[in-house]
Parts: C-alpha cells; structure tokens; sequence
C-alpha cells in the first residue's frame, strides 16, 4: 500500500517558525487531493500541538503520516512531560505563563480541540521525559 | 468568447528575454519558462497582475477592448470609469470635469462608479450584517482575490459576501435606469468600464459568480489616458456628481470597511500579504473578526496594473476630492430600494462559486501519494536554489512538472554543472 512519511521540527520558543509544521502539511495535504475540510481539520489540530511544542516543551518533532486509509500526525516531544493528564486534558487549563497569555495562547483549548478535531487521539507523557501526541483521521473510501 | 481559461493578461513573444523576473513574482505559480519564453498556465493564472507590474520589458500586458469598436454595437453608450481615474489627473481638476471629458470620448452618458459602492454598503451595513453569515464576512469586490479563494482557500468560500462588485451594480443600475428614461431596450444600452485592472477585464468576459456581466467592453485605463486628459480642456457641460465622501474612497485599501462602518475589520492589501492573513482566518485563529477585506494591489485599486499613477498620488487626490464631497446619508427609500434589488438577484451573486482544486497530483489518493513521493525523491537530487533557470519558479514546481508529465524537456542546470565538475575531478 502507498505510504509517505514526513517529519519537522520543533523547537522550544522559536515563535518566528512556529506554525510551520502545520502549515507545511496542510500544503501537502491540499495537494494530494484529501477533502478540504478534513485538511483544516488536521491543520488546527496539528497547530495546536506545534504551539504546545514551542510553548510548553523543550523541543520535538512533528510526523505526518499518509496512507489512502488514514492520516496520522504524531507530536512527541523530549520533555518535560505532562504531570496530569487529565488535568491537561480540561478546558480552560493551562500553566501558561503571563507573557505566552499576552500573545493570545493559554486559553486551555489546545488539547481539548486537537481531540475534537481528530478521530482518533491519545496522550502519552512521562513526566521527566516527555510527550507523544498520536492524532488521525481516518479517510472514507474513495475520498 | 467565453473560453473557459480566457485571461487578459497576455505575453508579448517579441519581448519576452526569458528573464524569470515574473516566474518569481507569480502568487499562483502560473508561469513557467519554455523555449526561452514565458508562458502563462490558464488553469492556475488569477489575473492578478503582478507579472504585468514586475515585467522589465513590458513583455506582459493586457487585452482589452476597443470602445470604438464597441460604441458602434449600441444605440446607446454608458461609460462607467472605474474611480481609481479621479485619482490620475492633477489636482485641481474636478470630477466633472474629469467625467465630460470621459463623456466626450463619444459616449451618451457617464455614470459614476459610486453608483454600485452605495448600493453595495447599503444592502450589506443593513441587511447582510444583520443575517446569519459565515464570519468573518469577505468582501466579494476584488475577483483575483476570488480566484485565489477558488485555489487555494475553498474553505472559505462560504465567507464570500453573495453581492456583485460596484461596477456590476453599476451596468445593472444604469442600464434599468436608463431604458426606463428613454424607453429603450436593454439590449440597445451598451456599457463599456474604462478598468485600472486586468483581473476585472477577465470576470466581465468569464465572470464569477454570475452568468453574465452587463459590462459590454473593457478598456483598460493606460490605454485611454491620453485621450482623457486631452479632452480635460474641451467643452464641459455640467456633469451631476454623485459620490459622497465616503463611497468615493472605495479603491483605496480599507475604504470599504471604513463605508461599513464595522469596528472589527481587517483590511489587507498585497497578495502575498492577503494569503498570510487567509491562512489565520482558514485555521480559525482570527476570532471575533467582522469583515476582511482583502485586494490584491498594493493600496487597493489605485494600484492597479493598468494605473498611470502612482498609487500613493493617486490615493493622496481620492482622498482631496473626498474632502469637497458631502458626507454619506441614505434615505430610507434607497435602502429599502437596494435591499430589494439584492433580494431579487438583480446585483447578488446568484451562480455558487466553485472551489477549484488545481493543486491537487491526481484524482486518486493512492496515485497522489505515489507522485508525491517521487516528487520527495526528485528533490533529494535537486540543489534546493529555487534558481529558475530549469524554467519552472521553484525546485520543487520543477519536480511537480516532471512527475505530472509536463516538462519532459527541462533540465536543471546546477546539477548538470556539478555533475560535470564531479566527473572531471574523477
Ligand atoms: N507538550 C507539552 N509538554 C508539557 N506540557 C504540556 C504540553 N502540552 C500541553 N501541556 C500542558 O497542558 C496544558 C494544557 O494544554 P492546552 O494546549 O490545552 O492549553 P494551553 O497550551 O495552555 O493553551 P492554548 O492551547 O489554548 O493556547 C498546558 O498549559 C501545559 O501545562
Ligand atoms: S485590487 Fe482592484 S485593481 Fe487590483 S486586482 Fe483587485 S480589483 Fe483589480
Ligand atoms: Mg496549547
């Protein structure tokens, strides 16, 4: 089966290329055809989890993976990790600091919607190593 | 007439040097060099211009109409001059001045452009602003910015105000008004738009949104100029002015926005400066925002490519001739008038704007992902200088022709340049 992978990277507060990621796969998306609204979907989500990259962690990567059945955006970062999930997981919370607030992030919405845009979502965080984000949208035949 | 890739804005052979200047500047990566020659792709070009602005041997121009031909045609003419003309001229001529000497051009009759910017504020500050709408709103007036929509965000077509362009409305308004007066046909009216913009010429020949323009010709503004401005000293018999001081400053950037009257608006001009702000709306992070208005030369339309002026002269005279006009003020009777001229389909959009994917490798997603990985692979080989000597305006657009078959000829100069030295070192 056809499949193609592509990485980028993230890095702690460099706010100039942040959304780069995001933006570069919604490209890549538009141009092998998948649905336009589908394509948004994963933009918004994996935009959130690029900022969470920056903004929260202390660097990573961000996958894209494409097969006709399914697109899958992985963010895993090398830490600090997230100490409670399901805290994280709550609208409106956020640890975001005064200034990162002032730039208009920290509303808490980040993970909440990355869940609500994506068919499939988890978390995996050890806290003092890291978190991995798996998001996908499963693509319906002949899309 | 109606081809379906028409476009005005065409090549000059002769003068063309294969220079790669408009290759770079293309918004749409429409252009690609072959034989030495630029040539335009139909399917990608938005008529936008910028290759008409940024060519230095004005190998690009635009097609346009002849009026005198046009004129002939009709019983009756109707010249409409796109506003930006009141800003070409010194400053001390007046509009009526400015109109008589279009009128004397041969036409029956002027109308001014004001005409469609007054009915378009009126019905969408009183009616559209207050019905459910995809927000924020975007402004439907400048069609390249349309056609970018099509490509590259289809998303947010359902943003698009569902209202024509001012010089639509005006035709539409003129011609009814003055088959009414004169108790002629409509089709015995002609109305020819003297246009400071190639992208207008193509959506009157193949509008959007649309099935038909009631515009009969477009000439292009630098092609009658001269003749405008011989006729300023000739006889002038006085034209009514209608502009007021706010529908007159619609060419320049911000000036719909402003006649709206809407706090939470962003206006933006320069295309490659509408697609950035079109990303943040796309992915939803412009929350709270009203109404973008967005065009696609620098100032607005006093920017246009067939503008003789330049476009900080241009805006600075809109704005001194703003100044001598009354302020807005509309009676209830022409509200109520042109919200019914909306409703009834007579200056609304009433064909659906389709998106076009032209970005798309191919139909099916599992040939799509096999084209683009070979796309990855062609890369890996190619220098990455997005040079634009291989004739396409980046490494990657080169790799995208290969694989979708449409540069079986080209090569990329750099790498056969290595490849050499790499065999003579051996
Ligand atoms: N990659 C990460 N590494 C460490 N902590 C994270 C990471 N992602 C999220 N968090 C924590 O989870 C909290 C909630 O994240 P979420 O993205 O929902 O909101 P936010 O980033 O604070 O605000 P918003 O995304 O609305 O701008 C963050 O404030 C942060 O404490
Ligand atoms: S800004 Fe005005 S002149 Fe320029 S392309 Fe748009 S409508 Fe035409
Ligand atoms: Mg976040």
């Amino acid at each position: 089966m056809e499949f193609m992978k592509y990485t980028f990277d993230v890095e702690k507060d460099d706010f100039v290329r942040a959304g780069e990621a995001s933006s570069n796969i919604k490209r890549t998306l538009r141009e092998l055809g998948i649905d336009s609204a589908i394509v948004r979907r994963i933009a918004i989500a994996t935009y959130e989890a690029e900022m969470n990259i920056v903004i929260h962690s202390v660097g990573g990567q961000v996958e894209l993976e494409i097969d006709p059945n399914s697109i899958k955006v992985t963010a895993r970062d090398r830490g600090p990790g997230i100490p409670n999930i399901e805290l994280a997981m709550q609208e409106g919370y956020s640890t975001a600091s005064e200034k990162v607030r002032e730039m208009g992030f920290g509303a808490g919405m980040g993970l909440p919607n990355m869940k609500k845009c994506t068919d499939r979502f988890t978390v995996e965080s050890v806290y003092g190593e890291g978190t991995t984000i798996t998001m996908e949208i499963l693509l319906k035949a002949g899309d | 007439m109606d081809n379906k890739y028409f476009h005005s804005v065409i090549l000059q052979e002769d003068r063309c040097i294969g220079c790669t200047s408009c290759l770079k500047v293309c918004p749409t990566e429409a252009i690609r060099l072959r034989d030495g020659k630029a040539r335009i792709i139909g399917e990608k070009c938005i008529d936008c211009g910028e290759c008409i602005r940024i060519c230095p041997n004005h190998a690009k121009s635009a097609i346009a109409d002849n009026y005198l031909d046009i004129i002939k045609k009709f019983k009756y003419t109707i010249a409409i001059p796109s506003l930006v003309l009141y800003g070409q001229f010194p400053s001390k001529t007046s509009i009526a001045q400015m109109l008589s000497a279009v009128k004397n051009l041969g036409f029956d009759e002027v109308y001014e452009a004001t005409t469609g910017s007054e009915a378009i504020t009126t019905v969408i500050a009183n009616h559209i602003l207050n019905k459910k709408h995809e927000k924020p709103l975007i402004n439907s007036s400048c069609p390249a910015i349309l056609r970018l929509i099509q490509i590259r965000f289809p998303d947010l077509l359902p943003n698009i105000i569902d209202i024509e362009t001012p010089i639509e409305v005006t035709a539409r308004i003129a011609k009814h008004e003055v088959s009414k007066r004169l108790g002629l046909d409509i089709k015995d009216i002609g109305v020819i738009f003297i246009s400071p913009c190639t992208a207008r010429v193509t959506s009157i020949r193949n509008p959007i949104g649309i099935e038909r323009s009631y515009v009969d010709g477009v000439v292009s503004m630098k092609a009658v100029f001269g003749e405008i401005l011989r006729n300023l000293g000739g006889s002038c018999k006085e034209q009514l002015v209608r502009s007021n001081s706010s529908s007159i400053l619609w060419p320049i950037i911000g000036g719909q926005s402003r006649a709206l009257g809407i706090e939470n608006y962003l206006a933006v001009d320069g295309i490659s400066e509408v697609i950035k702000v079109l990303e943040e709306i796309e992915m939803d992070k412009l929350d709270g925002l009203e109404f973008f208005e967005g065009v696609a030369c620098l100032g607005g339309c006093v920017g246009g490519p067939l503008t003789i002026e330049n476009s900080f002269i241009s805006r600075n005279r809109i704005r001194t001739l703003a100044k001598s006009l009354p302020p807005a003020e509309y009676s209830k009777e022409y509200i109520d008038n042109s919200i019914k001229m909306y409703e009834d389909g007579l200056i609304r959009l009433t064909c659906e704007i389709e998106p076009r994917s032209i970005m798309r490798l191919d139909n099916d997603i599992t040939k799509s992902i096999k084209k683009m990985e070979m796309i990855k692979e062609i890369l890996k080989y190619l220098p990455g200088l997005d040079c634009g000597v291989c004739g396409a305006p980046t490494c990657k657009a080169f790799a995208e022709d290969i694989v979708r078959g449409e540069n079986p000829r080209s090569v990329c100069l750099v790498k056969t340049m290595e490849n050499f030295r790499n065999k003579k070192r051996n």
